[in-house]
């Protein structure tokens, strides 16, 4: 399997205190944080913010701290796209405010993932769905699946533009992307076959009438 | 105890329904056949419509006509029932890997069962050891080898404890060592298997096998007349059956 960008989001193993705070302590540290670079887009919010994610991921150990820059490889021309155009047509501090705060708010959600394990998540998931008497089970396939389909997605992507080069073809986005669709599509109804081969819920068939 | 089969099909029939220009495709015709033994093997060339049987007793699809009988209960009435204890090995694994970890992917087979979370954690612990794979416990599902992900993904279904373990090439593009390794953990198993494979040694330690050609069953019986009379017919010493025995 090509980890591709998908790795960016796989948890790191770890015992430092980051890795050890509990759940709902780190869901609420991402809402303030979350609440604060949305409302308040400002170039000292951005860079505030940005340094907070290095103090933490450096908080969480080597490793994790060693992993921060990752995502740049593969979306700096996003925040280079947004910067310039907010750069050019609002304000330079603007860009520093957007780009900071929205990095800075990935780079937080993304250590959540990194420094907890997936079952740990979900089962803080079943908590929440069992307290608000949403069916606990599919929710957290739905996360499980969620958290499955990001990397896989990348690696299809990786995969795509791999094959194209493979067989000396230029770089050719639409045609990738188009190949990401389908792929993207058969991945769907593989992960669907694989939730009622493992007998995870009870799917029905095409054939059985809805409940 | 090994459990048996159970599977009955009573003239289930699979048909790819027209598409655009092309017309309507038989993949499987009406087939009966009943399997009690523990140990059966899918031989056959590639195409020929092993998958769509073993997609049919998974309850993956539905028979476009006739019926399929697993343990006495009816996919088409009783899904609910059957689908916990019917497991699919899938021929791409990477599919069938859905948490990012090998022990977190391990012990979401064992959710359903609502276990505490050591208790949980130990049993998957426990899968992986039965399979020698429990160093890969805490790795990353993307940094495994094929022959290790196919591994773990039967140790997940082995976790959901079906009575039933369909599996689909579950040798192919395998090293010798994982080879040796999957076969074993799937004859050791004590659900009943149903396997479908190109790896005529891994049917040859079957009770019985059926020779799927055309989207028939063309040679119903023990395996090692069939798997002979099959490698002839591969080979060009015999001609390709064109009968049914059902």
């Amino acid at each position: 399997m090509n980890p591709g960008p998908g790795a960016l989001l796989t948890w790191i193993a770890g015992d430092s205190p980051v890795h050890r705070a509990p759940l709902w302590l780190k869901y609420l540290l991402l809402l303030a944080v979350g609440v604060l670079g949305t409302v308040w887009r400002t170039a000292p919010v951005g860079l505030g913010l940005l340094a907070l994610s290095v103090a933490l991921y450096a908080l969480a150990g080597r490793r994790v701290l060693r992993a921060w820059p990752a995502p740049l490889r593969f979306w700096w021309w996003i925040l280079a796209l947004l910067g310039a155009y907010q750069w050019f047509f609002v304000s330079p501090p603007a860009a520093v405010g957007l780009i900071g705060c929205m990095f800075a708010l990935v780079q937080l959600a993304r250590l959540l993932l990194l420094t907890t394990r997936t079952a740990a998540l979900l089962d803080g998931l079943t908590a929440l769905a069992t307290a608000l008497r949403i069916p606990p089970a599919r929710t957290t396939l739905v996360l499980a699946l969620f958290l499955r389909t990001l990397p896989e997605l990348s690696a299809s992507w990786g995969r795509a533009r791999e094959a194209a080069a493979a067989r000396g073809v230029k770089r050719a986005p639409l045609r990738t992307a188009t190949s990401l669709g389908v792929t993207a599509v058969a991945r769907a109804r593989d992960a669907g076959d694989a939730i009622a081969a493992r007998g995870l819920l009870e799917a029905r068939r095409p054939d059985e009438p809805a409940p | 105890m090994t459990a048996s089969t159970g599977i009955e099909l009573r003239r289930a029939a699979v048909t790819a329904p027209a598409v655009g220009g092309a017309a309507a495709r038989t993949l499987l015709s009406p087939t009966s056949l009943r399997l009690s033994e523990s140990r059966v093997a899918l031989i056959g060339a590639n195409g020929q419509g092993k998958t769509t049987l073993l997609r049919l007793l998974a309850g993956l699809i539905a028979p476009s006509s006739g019926t399929v009988l697993v343990n006495g209960l009816d996919w088409a009435s009783d899904a609910k029932r059957l689908r916990g204890s019917v497991g699919l090995l899938f021929a791409d694994t990477a599919a069938q890997l859905i948490m990012p970890v090998v022990q977190e992917d391990v012990e979401l087979s064992l959710r359903p069962r609502k276990l505490a979370r050591r208790e949980r954690a130990a049993q998957a612990a426990a899968e992986l050891a039965a399979l020698g794979i429990e160093s890969l416990a805490e790795r990353s599902v993307y940094e495994l080898s094929g022959g290790e992900r196919q591994l773990v993904a039967l140790a997940g279904l082995r976790a959901a404890a079906p009575q039933l373990l369909l599996a689909d090439e579950p040798t192919a593009a395998l090293d010798l060592v994982h080879r040796d390794r999957v076969a074993e953990a799937l004859l050791a198993s004590e659900a009943a298997v149903v396997v479908a494979t190109h790896d005529l040694e891994l049917a040859a330690e079957c009770e019985r096998a059926l020779w799927i050609h055309g989207g028939r069953v063309v040679a119903d019986g023990l395996p090692e007349p069939l798997i002979a009379a099959y490698r002839a017919s591969a080979r060009g010493a015999a001609p390709w059956p064109t009968g049914a025995t059902s």
